[in-house]
């Protein structure tokens, strides 16, 4: 195609915005809308997993074993856990150690209750992390079995709601995301209509003269991506404002909100060029593909 | 050239619009095309056109079988054949030279070409002073020439005039025939339909009647001009 051609049919997409502004303004919104709802989704999704992925982190199983076992014993018990699968890392915590951690953390009087305790009350543990928090449960239960292992604690309970609430807040993000796409064609498709037929006249001759379909498509096409792209930077704007102040009340409030893993939360600059990307590509490509979709159904080239 | 085998066409409705017509049009002629209506006439204007498909039969245009030829290939078919319509069909919003420099720019034509053959298209039939009129401004007579215009720009082997006298001063249709037979004499094949009996005979020459889907007459007629 020529340069002056494409020319022409960019200047056809502009001027439809324009001649249909009532409805390219119908559909800039309901984009506009969708990108946010389905961008604050993803964001509070991102972040939440952060959070989650944190707590996830910190959950440790604490393995307690038996007194007195001896190395050789000590380390045989520690390749066993090793093997099994779902483990991530096996860390020995002597008794000392823990001692000299809790003492550390105690006050001066109550520091002086155990002066005289001469003998350390702790026992030797192993701290374990998983790879998967949602099988935790199986695998501290294999770890009870195990010869010489006297106790498992861990944060089952714990895990299990916060893989239920991940998965929960998956459901519902799909079906959000499924029901916007579903209206945002439906609009597009509206307005697309009222665009060929106020250009009908002009592409009932370009049939006649030969003009390709996809020389009578491309100006709706240009029209829905200029119109996505225009949502896409509004939503975008508003999503930085949006992000920034609720990032800025969640971050001046660490003392509160530190014990959630808040300060995982991702700052908007850092996720800045991806956000536009996504922006910017998915409000494209939703206004060029309702409206080629629905041109084609209209126009029956 | 256009050429008819045995084509039939019968609509879903169940109307049998075409009845085995055989027909053909050589290069370089000039023909009217009369019939009541309803007898079959825009029928064989769609089945050239490839708007439609033949029931059955053969439809030849210009060297394309419009019934081998893929919905792909349509327009470079269309780019070969004018049509002027009765109710000229131009873009309001757009001026004569627009009108017809459109053609050329939805067939990806060079800037430079659609700059030197537009004004000479218009210049052919007479306009070139209503250049930057619209359309609304025009009479009847000189929009039906913009039209013609319009299916002269991109130069086709042939053209097709659907009742272009339909819609104007009986005088000034004349003027239109004239023009379509000059056109004629520089190659281009003229098929015009029409129900205007006077004007038929007053110009004479080939005349196809087609009635109830079956062609009645075909035949060369003196016209009264000259």
């Amino acid at each position: 195609m020529r340069a002056s051609s494409a020319r022409y049919l960019v200047g056809q997409g502009v001027k439809s915005i324009w001649r249909n502004r009532m409805m390219s303004f119908a559909s800039f919104c309901i984009i506009l809308v969708s990108l946010l709802m389905v961008g604050v989704s993803v964001l509070t999704t991102i972040n939440l997993n952060r959070i989650i992925g944190g707590i996830e982190d910190q959950s440790e199983a604490a393995v307690t074993i038996k007194d007195d076992i001896g190395k050789d014993k000590q380390e045989a018990l520690k390749k066993q856990i090793e093997a099994l699968p779902n483990v991530a890392t096996v860390t020995f915590y002597s008794k000392d150690e823990a001692w000299k951690n809790m003492k550390k953390d105690m006050s001066d009087e109550q520091q002086d209750l155990f002066r005289y305790a001469d003998e350390n009350p702790l026992p030797d543990t192993f701290r374990i992390t998983v790879k998967d928090i949602s099988h935790m449960s199986e695998t501290t239960m294999q770890i009870g079995t195990f010869e010489n292992v006297d106790s498992v604690k861990s944060p089952t309970q714990f895990a299990d709601v916060l893989v239920s609430i991940k998965n929960i807040l998956m459901i519902i993000m799909t079906a959000v995301i499924a029901a916007l796409i579903v209206v945002c064609l439906i609009i597009i498709s509206n307005t697309t209509r009222a665009s060929v037929f106020a250009r009908r006249k002009e592409i009932n001759i370009m049939k006649y003269v030969g003009a390709t379909n996809r020389f009578i498509r491309i100006p709706f096409f240009i029209e829905g991506m200029l119109v996505g792209i225009a949502a896409a930077a509004a939503a975008l704007l508003l999503t930085k404002f949006a992000y920034e102040g609720v990032y800025g009340i969640f971050k001046n409030d660490m003392s509160l909100w530190s014990i959630l893993g808040v300060d995982n939360l991702y700052p908007f600059s850092k996720m800045m060029v991806k956000v536009t990307a996504a922006y910017l590509v998915s409000g494209a490509f939703i206004g060029a593909v309702g409206t080629s979709i629905s041109a084609g159904k209209h126009l029956k080239v | 050239m256009v050429e008819f085998k045995d084509v039939s066409v019968t609509y879903s409705s169940g109307v049998d619009a075409l009845n085995k017509v055989n027909l053909k049009i050589n290069d370089g002629d000039f023909a009217f095309v009369v019939g009541s209506s309803g007898a079959g006439k825009s029928t064989l204007i769609k089945l050239i056109l490839k708007e439609i498909d033949a029931t059955s039969g053969t439809v030849m245009v210009n060297g394309f079988n419009l019934s081998k030829l893929r919905r792909r290939k349509i327009p470079a078919l269309r780019r070969t054949i004018g049509v002027v319509f009765q109710d000229f069909r131009l873009i309001p919003t757009m001026t004569v030279y627009e009108n017809v420099a459109f053609v050329l720019r939805v067939i990806d034509a060079p800037p430079k070409y659609i700059r030197s053959r537009v004004p000479y298209v218009i210049s052919l039939v007479g306009l070139q002073d209503k250049a930057k009129s619209y359309p609304t401004e025009l009479s009847g007579g000189e929009q039906q020439r913009v039209a013609l215009a319009r299916a002269l720009v991109n130069d086709p082997q042939l053209i097709i005039a659907d009742e272009p006298t339909g819609n104007i001063d009986p005088a000034l249709s004349y003027e239109i025939v004239d023009l379509l037979r000059s056109i004629n004499e520089c190659g281009t094949t003229v098929l015009m339909v029409t129900h205007e009996h006077d004007l038929v005979r007053y110009f004479g020459g080939r005349i196809i009647n087609i009635n109830h889907g079956n062609i009645a007459f075909d035949e060369v007629i003196g016209g009264n001009a000259k």
